[in-house]
């Protein structure tokens, strides 16, 4: 009590005086020895002389936070805890609490020792200059007119005049339209992620034979009111945003609330939501202005943006861990809304780009302004776990119920006696490291107290998570600006432990456009969003377009999607690129009418028809005279089987398993929070209804969501939430389901622009032997058999519904001799059933239902 | 006259159609193994055989090399602490360094391992029993200190570009002597690096085939039973000749569709790959399942102890997959980035592949299969001399070590040299385009002239660099 009032009061010089008195001489007998520039000794690559490096601290992270007991290294080595300093002989009590004192004060301390090292860069300001006037993608994006054509007949918008000029230079010809059932099939797998059923096809056939280009715009504007449409592309910004639902990394542990940032993403693309804004609320919503709380509260959940990212949290160093994280920003930001990766610049200048590591540092100040809440679990082997949002306002999930009030209590004397005992044990084990003399006691003391932490890690998870009236809060990650903006200093090599000159707070130089000024107040993110989204800005929509256009078309019109750089690749058409970026940013960058812009061009309609010439020339069909045929993703894949099947669950389910199981740590893919811990708290609330009530809560893992985790393909389910779309199964960092990883899906520890297209024979193996396959296979002959009982109709139906085209003849008679040679066993329609069933997989694994040409 | 040429230019729509003819290449059963590949070579090469791209194929010259295993070390092993003895970093240990910071000399001690008297780290007690069949080389350098780049640059050659890989080239050059496994096999493999084993250009067939997703948490070999890792293998429904005609159907939807789309590899690829997958349903379990293995021969891999388990799983495995007549297997271990916790974690990373792999050598060597068999360990890039936060070591493209063994290359022998302090390559410099020439010309392919053509010009491993380190070849 004392020592608090003595802290409250101590002014300025009185805090340096108690330095000079109590603390310096301290440091000067006892530790400079080790850790000082003057004897040139930094063990432990700490050194203890100036305030700099006191602040910076050794290999374990700072020495000293000033204010901060817990987080200074310094403290807990007095006190013999983690290290024990000095290693001869522990401090005198009386010594350490004018320790206690003077870092609880803020640590005052006169000596200087800021940094005087000032690096100068390679880059100069006349090779930035140099690269803003030469380079393509750092000019302003320009609309030209769409070039003429004598073969005028051929294209109906813009975008065929560019395609067509480019193909007539190089005197190749667009290819002939796509027949309508192809077509069809691209166009609801493109926007929607889902094949046409035979009403649609049939329909469709129909119009198209009086007037196709009505018949595709009609189509076309269905798809994007469809709610399937922003599960499709939700997910292709889901893989540029890393999104995923756990830590990844050593401890892996989970984002129970990551998945409010999957469904605002999904939102946000159907709604339409202006894509300038989008991403403002992405990169700032915490900062953007709003007077409603349910708008608050979407915009704190897209800044998740900024927090879903891989963490190692086991880093010792929180200094490092901060540098890493905010790096982890930078990089994601400018690779997914600026194309180019500015990442590279943290250790030196950028090798290609006119980037200098300045530029680094001024938006690494921008980031270091803001904290960032992810929660996890905060367990012993977790150093850097944080806090959530709390959400303006909170929603209700059936899953996370409200605590009867005795029951929260009984938890929260619960979390109070493991506390107790945690802290018990952490004296007990200070005292027996202390004594030197190692014994199995000590050991066994360790294990006992790493056992409380994790105990008390899931109970205080648990009584966190609700209002003291037992209403179960809401959270979601996301970030803050803190209170006291500041620039960074530049790091030499990226080094944190080697700062050198302040740089102000700013934006990529080389890029232009219209840059805020940074007032001193803020931390100079929303700045960061409005010069991002900004139609001065020569990146930011063009880059949004190219992946548009690569989505619809098979490839950017600047192949590396997220480079954009002078080591990615240039544009096969540039004209045609700035052409749609101005037009991006003139219709209120609307995702969707770029899209219909794309989707009603004749050649998006080509047909993806081989030609020996053209191919000769143009083997990668950079030039477009055909469709490129493509593979679907995976998670296309598993949702047309599912809805061939007639099993898709179109709903969008509440929150993931992930949000079920709770704050939690994935081992081997499953989630295996301690099981101990899952039975101390059963024995510690009362059982009966509101037990099992409580079993969910965040810090829980249940057997049930354990098991199914990653194993939902594993076996027959009866379990509907197995077949909801592909999209809301739980993604968590090394374990994605084997449906999805078998086809290439996108490595969630990345910014994916792009994935990957491998053809293997894993991916054959899961056809014919995969459960779920057989599964589906059965669900699909189930409706044929009600369809029809002639069997060639039911083959017939089954190419429909399969491929949106009817069987043709040497088809069906394959499928005839197929049909009466398995020669299974049973009773006639059990031997019926059967084949048909394999009939029905088979289908399924061919090659047509993979690629849509 | 090049291969390529005569394998797929003029060809490729020949090759269709021999294939809808009843699978002819396809199903070449026994075939591969029987013919003598030289005669092979001659006879497509004059036109007179349809071509299996995976059946063996002659080298362009006679080599002792048929087979590669690539241990794959995943994160930048430093070199000065492992296999480039730094005496002078030792000594001014705790002087500044060239870039700031200052050195770091290694902790370990270095001893004479071997006839040949190979300086090696005491972090590899077991591999250091086995030096007298090591080929150091001790001036590798790469181009990128980022590490997907520098890790598809070992892969591929090729940073920024998709180029195939290394194995894929293996393949595509020599075919391979198992028509029912994979002739590339990449045992855990980080998802998300599909283009250091893709086949890129080269057909979708010469691309490797991932075994066990290595993934942090999950030690995916650790197992007691190995044939897990594979999964879907086993169909629980129906009877081998009712799978076959299942395949035959979904087969010949395929092969429709092809003859209707005309040029489609993604179709092509989809044929090829179901008729291995069809045949790696008994082959691969069989392959997997170590029960018949001596106990014996389980500890030389230090299979069963926790710290090598996994690791000496997938050697092992790697050698029965090199006797089955895999081509090109690769075999990886990640953890190698050791930026501030060098003390602890780097003698974990070793003693993790230290006796599984001195254990992999010496069973090759037993078996009589090492002289044919070249087993290559790098890891992207090497570290730098200087302290990096203490107690670790930052990337380092400009020097590091690589070994190879059996193969034909010379046993107990160092090649190459860095600085004094381990910086970069000043002698025997050997770029990863060089180190690829190598391996090829080891297996008996002319770097130069196994070419692929594709968008019109002919391309390559080296594309236009390697130079062939003539010295190491024993």
């Amino acid at each position: 009590m004392i020592a608090q009032e003595l802290t409250a009061q101590m002014s300025e010089s009185e805090g340096v005086e108690f330095f000079e008195s109590n603390i310096r001489p301290v440091l000067v007998r006892e530790c400079y020895g080790c850790h000082s520039n003057q004897t040139g000794q930094a063990k432990g690559g700490l050194k203890l002389d100036t305030k700099q490096s006191m602040l910076l601290g050794g290999d374990s992270g700072p020495s000293l936070v000033p204010g901060d007991l817990e987080e200074s290294t310094l403290w807990s080595a007095i006190n013999y805890e983690d290290y024990a300093m000095p290693p001869n002989k522990a401090l005198p009590s009386n010594v350490i609490e004018d320790f206690r004192i003077w870092i609880e004060s803020g640590a005052p301390d006169p000596r200087t020792g800021d940094s005087k090292l000032a690096i100068r860069g390679t880059v100069t300001d006349e090779d930035i200059k140099r690269g803003k006037k030469e380079f393509w993608a750092f000019q302003h994006p320009r609309k030209s007119e769409p070039p003429r054509s004598a073969r005028s007949d051929w294209a109906s918008k813009p975008v065929d005049q560019f395609v067509l000029a480019k193909l007539e230079e190089n005197h190749l010809l667009p290819a002939e339209d796509a027949d309508p059932h192809t077509l069809l099939r691209r166009l609801c797998f493109d926007l929607t992620g889902l094949p046409p059923n035979p009403e649609q096809v049939s329909w469709f056939l129909e119009k198209w034979e009086s007037d196709p280009d009505n018949a595709v715009s009609h189509v076309v504007d269905r798809l994007l009111e469809s709610p399937r449409f922003g599960e499709r592309w939700g997910r292709h910004w889901l893989d540029l945003a890393r999104f995923a639902e756990s830590s990844g990394k050593e401890l892996n542990s989970t984002f129970p609330h990551a998945w409010r940032y999957r469904d605002y993403v999904i939102d946000s693309v159907n709604e339409d939501k202006p894509y300038d804004h989008f991403i403002r609320e992405q990169i700032a919503g915490d900062l953007l202005p709003t007077k409603r709380d349910r708008e608050w509260t979407e915009h704190l959940v897209a800044t998740g943006f900024l927090a879903i990212g891989p963490k190692t949290l086991t880093e010792q160093n929180p200094r490092q861990f901060r540098a890493d994280l905010i790096d982890e920003q930078i990089d994601v930001a400018t690779r997914v809304i600026l194309g180019i990766s500015v990442a590279c610049a943290r250790c030196h200048d950028h090798k290609f780009d006119p980037i200098p590591q300045s530029d680094y540092y001024a938006m690494a100040g921008i980031f270091g302004n803001t904290d960032t809440y992810y929660g996890t679990l905060d367990i012993r082997q977790n150093r850097r776990s944080s806090d959530l949002l709390l959400m303006p306002v909170s929603q209700n999930l059936s899953f996370n119920k409200s605590l009867e009030t005795d029951d929260l209590e009984k938890l929260t004397d619960e979390l109070a006696r493991v506390s107790q005992e945690y802290r018990e044990l952490g004296r007990l084990r200070r005292e027996a490291r202390q004594s030197k003399e190692p014994s199995a006691n000590f050991q066994k003391t360790q294990r006992a107290f790493a056992q409380a932490g994790n105990r008390m890690a899931g109970l205080k998870a648990v009584v966190d998570s609700y209002e003291p009236d037992g209403t179960p809060k809401s959270f979601c990650m996301g970030v803050q600006s803190n209170d006291k903006p500041a620039d960074a200093n530049l790091l030499v090599r990226g080094e944190v432990d080697q700062p050198a000159q302040k740089v102000p707070r700013g934006f990529v130089q080389v890029i232009g456009g219209k840059k805020p000024k940074i007032r001193s107040n803020s931390s100079g993110r929303l700045e960061l969003a409005r010069w991002m989204t900004d139609e001065s800005n020569p990146l930011t929509a063009r880059v949004m377009v190219n992946r548009i256009w690569q989505h619809l078309m098979g490839s950017g019109l600047v192949e590396t999607t997220e480079n954009f750089g002078s080591t990615g690749l240039p544009p096969t058409h540039p004209a045609l690129l700035d052409y749609l970026a101005v037009q991006f940013m003139e219709n209120d960058w609307s995702i969707k009418s770029m899209i219909r812009e794309i989707a009603n061009s004749r050649a998006y309609r080509m047909s993806s028809q081989f030609n020996a010439v053209a191919y000769e020339s143009d083997p990668d069909n950079k030039l477009l005279w055909r469709a490129s045929p493509r593979r679907l993703e995976a998670e296309a894949i598993r949702d047309a089987m599912l809805d061939i099947s007639g099993k898709l669950v179109l709903q969008r389910p509440e929150g993931s398993d992930v949000a079920r199981g709770g704050s939690s740590v994935v081992r081997n893919g499953q989630l295996a929070n301690t099981a101990d811990l899952l039975g101390q708290l059963k024995s510690s609330i009362s059982m009966g209804e509101q037990g099992k009530a409580s079993r969910r809560r965040p810090g829980m893992a249940n057997r049930r969501t354990r098991n199914r985790f990653s194993n939902r393909d594993k076996g027959p389910s009866t379990d509907p939430r197995a077949f909801y779309r592909s999209v809301y199964l739980p993604v968590v960092r090394d374990s994605s389901p084997r449906s999805l990883s078998v086809f290439d899906f996108a490595e969630a520890t990345m910014v994916v622009g792009r994935r990957e297209t491998s053809n293997t024979p894993d991916q054959g193996l899961y056809f014919l032997n995969n459960p779920m396959v057989m599964e589906l296979s059965r669900e699909f002959a189930k409706q044929l058999m009600e369809f029809s009982d002639d069997s060639m109709e039911q083959v017939q139906r089954a190419f429909l519904i399969a491929y949106g085209r009817p069987a043709t003849t040497s088809e069906l008679q394959a499928a005839e001799i197929f049909l009466d040679d398995l020669n299974v066993k049973g009773s006639n329609r059990q031997k019926k059933m059967e084949t048909l069933t394999y009939l029905c997989q088979s289908i399924m694994a061919a090659a047509e239902f993979r690629i849509v040409n | 006259m090049t291969i390529e040429r005569n394998l797929f230019i003029p060809s490729r729509r020949q090759l269709l159609k021999t294939m809808s003819s009843g699978f002819g290449y396809l199903a070449f059963s026994g075939l591969a193994a029987k013919a003598a590949a030289t005669e092979r070579r001659q006879q497509e090469d004059s036109g007179q055989i349809s071509k299996n791209p995976l059946a063996p194929k002659a080298p362009h010259f006679p080599a002792k090399a048929k087979r590669v295993i690539f241990l794959c070390m995943r994160g930048g092993p430093s070199h000065m602490d492992t296999f480039d003895y730094k005496p002078q970093l030792m000594a001014d240990s705790g002087k500044r360094g060239k870039y700031r910071g200052s050195l770091l000399g290694s902790p370990w001690k270095f001893k004479q391992c071997g006839e040949g008297g190979l300086q090696i780290s005491e972090l590899f007690p077991h591999l250091a029993s086995q030096a007298d069949e090591l080929c150091l080389l001790r001036g590798m350098h790469t181009d990128q200190p980022i590490h997907p780049r520098a890790m598809t640059q070992l892969h591929t050659g090729n940073p920024q570009f998709v180029r195939p890989s290394l194995g894929a080239w293996t393949l595509y050059g020599l075919g391979t002597g198992n028509d029912s496994l994979p002739g590339f096999i990449s045992l855990n493999t980080p998802s998300g690096s599909g283009q250091n084993i893709g086949s890129a250009f080269l057909p979708a067939i010469y691309q490797g085939t991932t075994i066990g997703r290595s993934g942090r948490g999950g030690n995916r070999f650790g197992g007691s039973r190995n044939s897990q890792v594979v999964p879907d293998i086993k169909n629980a429904n129906l009877s081998k000749r009712q799978q076959r005609k299942q395949l035959d159907f979904i087969q010949e939807l395929n092969r429709e569709k092809l003859e209707r789309d005309q040029h489609q590899p993604g179709v092509e690829g989809i044929i090829e790959s179901y008729e291995l997958a069809f045949r790696m349903q008994d082959s691969m379990p069989e392959l997997m399942d170590l029960g018949d293995e001596t106990k014996d021969t389980l500890d030389l891999y230090g299979i069963g102890d926790d710290a090598t388990n996994n690791f000496g799983r997938q050697c092992l495995l790697a050698r029965r997959f090199a006797e089955a007549g895999v081509r090109f297997i690769e075999v990886s271990n990640g953890g190698w980035d050791h930026h501030s916790n060098l003390q602890t974690a780097l003698p974990n990373s070793c003693q993790q592949i230290d006796k599984p792999i001195a254990g992999l050598l010496a069973d090759l060597k037993r078996r009589g299969m090492l002289e044919e068999t070249l087993v290559v360990w790098s890891g992207e890039f090497g570290r730098t001399p200087d302290n990096q936060s203490g107690n670790g070591r930052d990337h380092n493209n400009k020097g590091f070590t690589s070994w190879m063994a059996g193969g034909g290359v010379k046993g107990g022998f160092s090649y190459g040299a860095t600085d004094e302090y381990g910086y970069e390559a000043v002698e025997g410099k050997c770029h990863i385009h060089d180190w690829h020439a190598t391996i090829l010309h080891l297996l008996g392919l002319d770097h130069e002239r196994l070419t692929y053509r594709y968008a019109g010009r002919d391309f390559r491993l080296t594309d236009v660099h390697g130079n062939i380190l003539r010295e190491i070849i024993a």
